[in-house]
This record gives structure tokens, sequence and C-alpha cells, in this order.
């Protein structure tokens, strides 16, 4: 597969001495979606930025679908779509008004807006309430809407930088199928910023972990979650005489590290990895030694534990709920107007 | 061809909301009606005096004030466009033109136009108001279109003064406190609304170079005079050099804080 996006060495200092990214390199292929995780103020939207030609990078390059962001921001800029955090809706434009006005910024014919803009906006489920203002929307339409603008010109790659932040979990997924059809069904590359675990994890083909300014870890996020191991596995075994036996020779099982017994016979195996593949032969050992099982359970690690794991840290839900709290604010302002 | 087309949308945009939002031009047209209909009729029992008709220039204060009316609505409406910007910057959307291929300096320029636009629309608006309450043209209907530009021209002077203020200044309080801070005196200290042979001599001395007198001059002449270009030429060169000076610095303050 082609590569869509490739950046080297990209190192960003802003005009004020901050170190916002610090020798990050990554490479998108074509219909990728790919994710960036970290937490506000790690690098995301300055990496972003300087991608997409909006900031210009303190050193290193970047190409995009081969072309160089600095020689040729042009011929860049019309081959991408990007859609702010902010949701840079005009909301006292009709939904159509703004897909227009975004069209005729990429010098679009009035006949090309009009028959993509129909496309973008059926495909969004907007096209019934297109002349109306923007002001009456709420906070999921005028996502969609913002990435119908960012859609209007036919990008081969599409930027979206924390897309659902300051959505409600219903809102979110559904935003989550849109990106998700992008790519299945136009075949787009998708580069995000996310600092929700599970977006980053549902929708994402690989993750890259940012942490002030650097990549810390980069992997498909079920090759993450595997390679900081420790996967758990509680069973509940009936008690019995061949108990003993049976935890000894679950012991000498390859990968298992150890056995930790609670009461009621409730065991939890805490094996390194590939937990799901040990069950059953957990299963067979428990028959061949006549001990029965109540149940079994297991509990993998997830985006959060390699996210710990990779920084030291969690990624703090208080930075997050304030920015949340701001652009909230902020909808809510543009909302009552 | 492009970078017209960017300058005509990003104005475009700006118009629609114009239009949009009826209160802003409802107030917009009723201002200059009560201006020119209360204070004018009272300031005209002062212009029965002959000698106070010597210090105006004709015997009508309507037909006197009509300019200053005109630049000062002209005035405070281009001096808003910064605000827009502000906005822009805050909701994204100036970072949303700006990742789309269109030339730089498109932005504040096509505010600019919107602001101009907006103006010459209000200036003819008052003009109607005037010709209502009986002022005469004294350079007739060619003369109203050139005072129309002229109005036109001024407004680009203040939207790209308050534009480049925006750019620097980031919220939209400090910049309307700056914007009332500065207006209000500009119009007082020309002789927009009094003539300078009224004014003591250091207000006098400021009447004369402020530019809004500048502007006033040639709207006055067109007005009270008719077509005498040897009285209009030197305040149209004023206003036009401004004008042409501020759409440079404009552009300049917006490409030296939006590029990093």
């Amino acid at each position: 597969m082609n590569t869509a996006i490739e950046v080297e060495g990209l190192v960003k200092v802003y005009r004020g001495g901050v170190r916002a990214v610090d020798g990050i390199s990554f490479s998108i292929r074509e219909r990728e979606i790919f994710g960036f995780l970290g937490p506000n103020g790690a690098g995301k939207s300055t990496t972003i930025k300087c991608v997409i030609g909006l900031l210009r990078p303190t050193s290193g390059t970047i190409r995009v679908l081969g072309k160089d962001v600095r020689r040729d921001p042009g011929a860049v800029k019309r081959s991408i779509g990007y859609a702010a955090q902010e949701t840079a809706v005009d909301d006292r434009l009709t939904g159509w008004e703004n897909l227009y006005l975004q069209g005729r910024f990429y010098h679009l014919s009035r006949r090309e807006i009009r028959h993509r803009g129909r496309e973008v906006l059926e495909l969004f489920g907007l096209w019934e309430r297109r002349n109306d203002t923007a002001d009456t929307y709420s906070g999921g339409m005028l996502k969609r809407l913002d990435i119908a603008c960012a859609l209007i010109h036919r990008p081969r790659i599409l930027f979206l930088d924390e897309p659902t932040l300051g959505l409600d979990v219903q809102t979110r997924k559904t935003i989550w199928d849109y990106i998700e059809r992008l790519r299945s069904e136009h075949g787009m590359t998708i580069f995000l910023t996310t600092h929700y675990m599970e977006e980053a994890d549902v929708l994402s083909d690989r993750v890259a972990i940012i942490d002030r300014g650097r990549i810390v870890a980069l992997d498909r996020p079920g090759a993450l979650k595997a390679g900081i191991g420790g996967d758990l596995i509680t069973v509940r075994f009936s008690t019995g005489d061949g108990l003993e036996l049976l935890l000894r020779s679950l012991k000498a099982l390859p990968g298992v590290r150890e056995i930790r017994e609670a009461q009621d016979g409730i065991h939890r195996i805490v094996v390194e990895k590939n937990g799901d593949q040990l069950i059953p032969e957990i299963v067979r050992l428990a028959q061949d030694h006549g001990i029965g099982i109540h149940s079994i359970r297991l509990k993998r690690p997830t985006l959060d534990d390699v996210y710990l794991h990779y920084t030291g840290r969690q990624i703090r839900e208080a930075e997050g709920s304030r920015e949340e709290l701001i652009r909230s604010r902020v909808m809510a302002r543009r909302i009552r107007r | 061809m492009r970078f017209l087309s960017d300058v005509w949308y990003v104005a475009w945009r700006e118009l629609i909301k114009f239009l949009r939002a009826k209160v802003r031009v409802v107030v917009t047209l009723i201002q200059p009606l009560l201006w020119l209909g209360l204070m004018g009729n009272v300031m005209q029992g002062f212009s029965r005096s002959p000698y106070v008709q010597q210090m105006l220039g004709t015997q009508s204060y309507l037909a006197f004030m009509t300019p200053g009316i005109i630049l000062m609505t002209v005035l405070f409406g281009g001096v808003f466009s910064g605000i827009s910007i502000i906005w822009d910057r805050r909701i994204g959307y100036l970072e949303k033109m700006m990742a789309a291929p269109i030339s730089r300096g498109a932005i504040p320029l096509g505010k600019m136009l919107a602001a101009a636009i907006q103006g010459g629309f209000q200036v003819l608006i008052i003009v109607l108001i005037a010709l209502g309450l009986g002022v005469r043209f004294a350079s007739g209907p060619a003369g109203i279109v050139l005072i129309v530009l002229i109005a036109m021209i001024f407004s680009t002077i203040l939207s790209g003064f308050s534009l480049s203020m925006a750019v620097t200044i980031k919220t939209q309080e400090t910049l309307m406190a700056l914007v009332n801070f500065l207006t209000m005196p500009l119009i007082f200290t020309s002789n927009a609304l009094f003539p300078r042979a009224a004014m003591p001599g250091w207000l006098s001395a400021i009447a004369k170079v402020n530019p809004v007198s500048y502007a006033v001059a040639p709207i006055r002449e067109l007005i009270l005079h008719g077509w005498n270009w040897r009285a209009m030429y030197p305040g149209i060169a004023v206003i036009a050099g401004l004008a042409l000076a501020m759409v440079l610095f404009a552009q300049w303050m917006f490409r030296r804080a939006t590029v990093e």
C-alpha cells in the first residue's frame, strides 16, 4: 500500500520557546485510520497543524502523498481536509451556506459545489436541514456539518482534531460510525487525534501514544495491549481432591506467571500474554483432574494500562473535563444566540 | 482571478451575516435618522443667524452636518470589522480559512471590502434621509455616487486599522474599549459636525490634520457647492493614500500574526 503521510524528525518550537513537538517520526499508509493519543498539551494539534501547513515546523520533513508540505503547500492543502477541534462552523449561516463557502475557498465551481454538496450532506444526514441556520443545530449536527465541509473538495486524507470533544456518548458513537464509513466506503485515509482511550481503541488501525512532544509507543491497539502483557484470568473452580494437583499443572503451563488464590475457589491466574488462548487448556486440565468450573473470566489490559505503562501517568481526566467545560460553554453560548 | 474570488467570498460571508442580523440593519438606519432629525433640526435654529451661516458656509446646518453623519456612520461600521476577525479566531473559522488554499491576504481584504460595501449601503440610506429632510445636493446624482465612493474609501482606513489592532489584541472587549476610546474624539476633533471657524485655536489645529476632516472636505464640497475639483482633490488624495497605507499595513500585520 502507498504511503499517505511521512513525517521525519518533526520539531516545533513556538516563539515563546515552548517545545511542543520534540522529534516525531511516523508514516501513515493510504486507507489507514491513524490515531494520535495523548493528553492535552502533548503536541497532537501542533503536529496536525504542521502536517497540514498551518504551522511552519522548526525542523524535520513532512511529505503528504509524496509532496513536501513546505515546498508545495497549495497541492497539499487541496488533497487534504481538516476539521479542527473547535468545530469551525459559522452558526449564522445555513448548513448549505457553510458548505458553499468552503467549496468556494477550495475554488470549486458552482456546479461542483451543488453536486458534491448534496452528496456530503446526504452522507452525513443533514440534507433536510440544509437551509436552516447552523445555530439551530445540535452539537453532533454541527460536528457532522464541520466534517462534511472538510470533504467538499474530495480530499484523499482527512484530519480530525479531537472529533468528538465535548459530545455525549451517543453522539460520539454516531460520529465514529461516520468516520468508519468514510474509510470503508470512500477509501479515505484518516488521521485523528484524541484523548479518549476508547476512541483511539475502537477507530484506529494503529495508535501513536504521544507524550510531551514525543511518540512513546506506536502500533496496532491490540499489539500495544499485548505488548505490555499481564492478561488476568479469573476462574472459580469447584473444590475437590484434584484441585492441588490441577493448580500445580496449571502453574507449569507456558506463559503463566503466578496463581493467586482467593476464597470460594476463586483463583486469579496472571498470564504474560494471550490469555484467551490459554482458556481451552485450563478447561481441559480441569476436566482431566475432575474439577468443575463455575465461571471463567478474562481481563485484558486496556489502552489505559498501555498509556500508564509508557508514560508513567494516566491521561488526567481533570484536564480533559476542563477543556470540555470550556468547549461546552462556547457551544451553549452559540446555541443560545 | 482566484485572489479576487477569495476576497469576494470572505466579504460575501460578512454581508450575508449583516443582512441576516435584522436588528443591526435597523439600528444602522435609525441612528443617522436620529442624528439628522434631532440634532440637525435643533441646530437649524442657530443657522438662521447670518454670522453662523458665514461660519458654516451655508444656510442649512442640516446640509453642513450631512457629511459628518455619513462619516460617523462609516467610521463605526469600519471599526467593527476587527471584531469579526477576533470572533473568527475564537470559533476556529480563521484557521479553517487558512487551512484552505486561499491567499492569506484575501482574508483581511475581504473583511475590508465587506465593511466598505456595508458602509456604502448605509451612506446611500443617509443620503435618502437627508434628501427627505430637504438637503439639496449641489453636485446632483453623479455627486452622490462620488460621495458614496469617498465614504467607502474612508471606511477602508478604519476597517484596516481595526483589523490591524485585532490581530494583536485578541479579545473583543479590549478592542471595543479601544474603538470607543478613539471614535468619538476622532469625530469631535474634526470639522464633521462643527465648523473650524467656531473652534478655539488648539482644536482648530487638530481638526485641520484630522483625517476625518480630509474626508469631510470633498463630501461637503459636493453637497454645498458642486463639482469643484480644486477644493476636492487634496482630501480625496489624502484619504486614498491613507486607505492604501492601511490596506498594506493590515496585510502586513495579518501575515505577521498568522505565520508561525
